[in-house]
């Protein structure tokens, strides 16, 4: 595809949304409302995330999209032939050999390294809109540090059910103030996100918001004090295809019988890789 | 002291120099023949010992809800200062709680003071479980352990003489009667120091009145909180108060020991609402 500027989108755009990263990484988990162009795909399909890639992203980048963990999902090729067709960089499926990496829904099994930048892309941004639909309420809210509605579902949960029911998009608080939605990413990735080496960018198309982590940021779960954080558990299973362990499952069902394979598709082939040199 | 009111005012409308002097029981309207602006409440001056209780009367329109919703900040204030608890800034001079920052006022209304509305949908959140209202205000006081918030549920629902296999039902089920006591339990779960009762029994059945307001007393009793309560029935403010104010037009005109004022009242309008009521 040729286009008239390098990144598709227009110099005063991705300036509008550098701005609005700039103030995202600023005030970490606040969010950032921007102007959210067009794009060549319909609004929910990773706009949020396709604009902030595009508008960060320079010739010597090398460039990562996964969807699910999968770098070969169909929305995963094709917002990576896009970005590469109109900048030209390079692509990789490797973790530790992307600069920038674009994801949805999960975080690469691969520690992340401070030169690296993670782009989620997020389809609802605001955490309070479950338990307060009025936005200036909610901004209200925000600013208080008021989140004891959040609180109050995890009490429902806890009385009800032993514990919260939440099992992706569960609430974090950042850097001890703002509490924020990480995007549908399993519990399970929720622990990877504090202390992180990566930039931690968020983007919501359809939304029109912007938020984000900077490296080295304390987030936690919402928890309570006398209650642990569980994430999913998968003890005892091991991948099918590269017998990894220790890591993010996606359960295949066949029959009455389950299989379990490596959520991150480049990290299972670096293990048989690995396993095959041995 | 716990309360301490002075010269507020609340008017509706553009206002005027003159609206203050022109409206009031004296001049008999509430309606400035100037500017035509509504003054709702007219240079008050009201105080409330601890455990003092304080009733409120005076016809429709006369500005008793105003009253306490501009304590309770529900509403703001067109002038005047409310001195609370001895709250005062850190070089030791009295805060004006219509002038505390956001975060403040949420602390003071999450915690010092409670308000029940007549209708437990403005006191209630109907989306959350009977323990979880009660439970949002305990967290809201800054409770994070969950045994402590579940114990403190159960134990006002207790003391609501509720049966507390009945903690995880929704407000919906529940009848009119029994979301008043759960709006109360609520408002005390956070051990407030002033709880503000807007007409708290009104439209409810006679026997269940004489309930609820026994309740009411009890806890008042045992736990030691003020209480200003505004109810246009006489029975209510007989029963359950010390002190009366009387409100006509925004202006007080009547302040006194309850039993003074109901068997020789002395201003023209509380003998007329003595007389045609008892």
């Amino acid at each position: 595809m040729n286009s008239s500027t390098f990144a598709f989108l227009d110099e005063d755009a991705k300036k509008e949304i550098r701005r609005s990263l700039l103030k995202a990484v600023a005030i970490p988990g606040y969010i950032v409302p921007f102007a959210s162009r067009e794009m060549p795909v319909a609004r929910g399909w990773g706009t949020g995330g396709l604009q902030i890639t595009l508008s960060i992203i320079v010739e010597s980048d090398t460039l990562k999209v996964i969807d699910q963990g999968c770098d070969g999902s169909v929305n995963a090729v094709n917002i990576r032939d896009f970005i590469t067709s109109v900048t030209g960089v390079e692509s990789s499926n490797e973790t530790s050999a992307a600069t920038l990496i674009q994801t949805r829904h999960r975080i690469p099994e691969e520690k992340l390294k401070d030169n690296q930048i993670l782009v989620y892309q997020v389809p609802y941004p605001e955490v309070l809109t479950t338990v307060e639909p009025d936005t200036a309420k909610q901004k209200q809210m925000h600013g208080d540090g008021d989140y004891s509605k959040l609180w109050v579902l995890l009490y429902e949960d806890t009385s009800q059910y032993g514990d919260s029911r939440i099992s992706n998009r569960y609430p974090v608080l950042v850097n001890k103030h703002y509490v924020m939605d990480p995007s549908p990413i399993p519990k399970y990735d929720i622990p990877v996100m504090n202390n992180n080496s990566a930039l931690q960018l968020f983007g919501a198309g359809r939304e029109k918001r912007i938020y984000a982590i900077p490296p080295y940021t304390d987030v936690r779960p919402l928890k309570f004090d006398d209650r642990e954080f569980k994430v999913e558990n998968f003890s005892g299973i091991a991948c099918e295809r590269c017998g990894a362990t220790d890591v993010f499952f996606d359960e295949v069902r066949r029959g009455n019988k389950s299989s379990f394979f490596c959520s991150d598709t480049a990290f299972c082939d670096a293990q048989l890789e690995k396993n095959n040199a041995a | 002291m716990l309360l301490d009111v002075c010269n507020v005012s609340k008017i509706y409308g553009p206002s005027c120099n003159r609206c203050l002097d022109l409206t009031g029981s004296e001049a008999n309207r509430a309606i400035c023949p100037v500017c035509n602006s509504i003054v709702a409440i007219n240079s008050i001056n009201l105080t409330a010992e601890h455990n003092e209780i304080l009733g409120i009367v005076g016809e429709s329109g006369s500005g008793k809800s105003t009253l306490l919703q501009l304590i309770y900040q529900d509403i703001s204030a067109s002038s005047g200062t409310i001195f609370f608890n001895g709250l005062q800034n850190d070089r030791g001079t009295p805060l004006n709680i219509l002038d505390l920052p956001p975060s403040m006022v949420s602390r003071l209304k999450n915690k010092e003071m409670s308000m029940i509305y007549q209708n437990p949908r403005l006191g209630l959140n109907f989306l959350f479980s009977a323990g979880g209202n009660i439970a949002e205000r305990i967290i809201g006081s800054g409770e994070r352990r969950y045994e402590e918030i579940r114990k403190g549920s159960l134990d006002y629902i207790d003391r609501i003489e509720m049966d507390s296999s009945r903690i995880d039902d929704y407000p919906e089920e529940f009848s009119g009667g029994q979301q008043q006591r759960i709006q109360i339990a609520k408002a005390l779960s956070s051990s407030p120091k002033l709880l503000l009762l807007d007409e708290p029994t009104t439209g409810l059945d006679v026997s269940v009145q004489a309930k609820i307001l026994d309740l009411i007393k009890e806890l008042q009793q045992e736990m030691g909180f003020s209480m200003i309560i505004v109810s246009h029935d006489l029975g209510v403010i007989n029963h359950l108060t010390d002190i009366t104010v009387v409100m006509k037009h925004g202006t007080l005109v009547e302040y006194g020991l309850t039993d003074q004022i109901l068997e020789d009242p002395q201003h023209p309008y509380t003998q007329l609402l003595v007389s045609s009521i008892l």
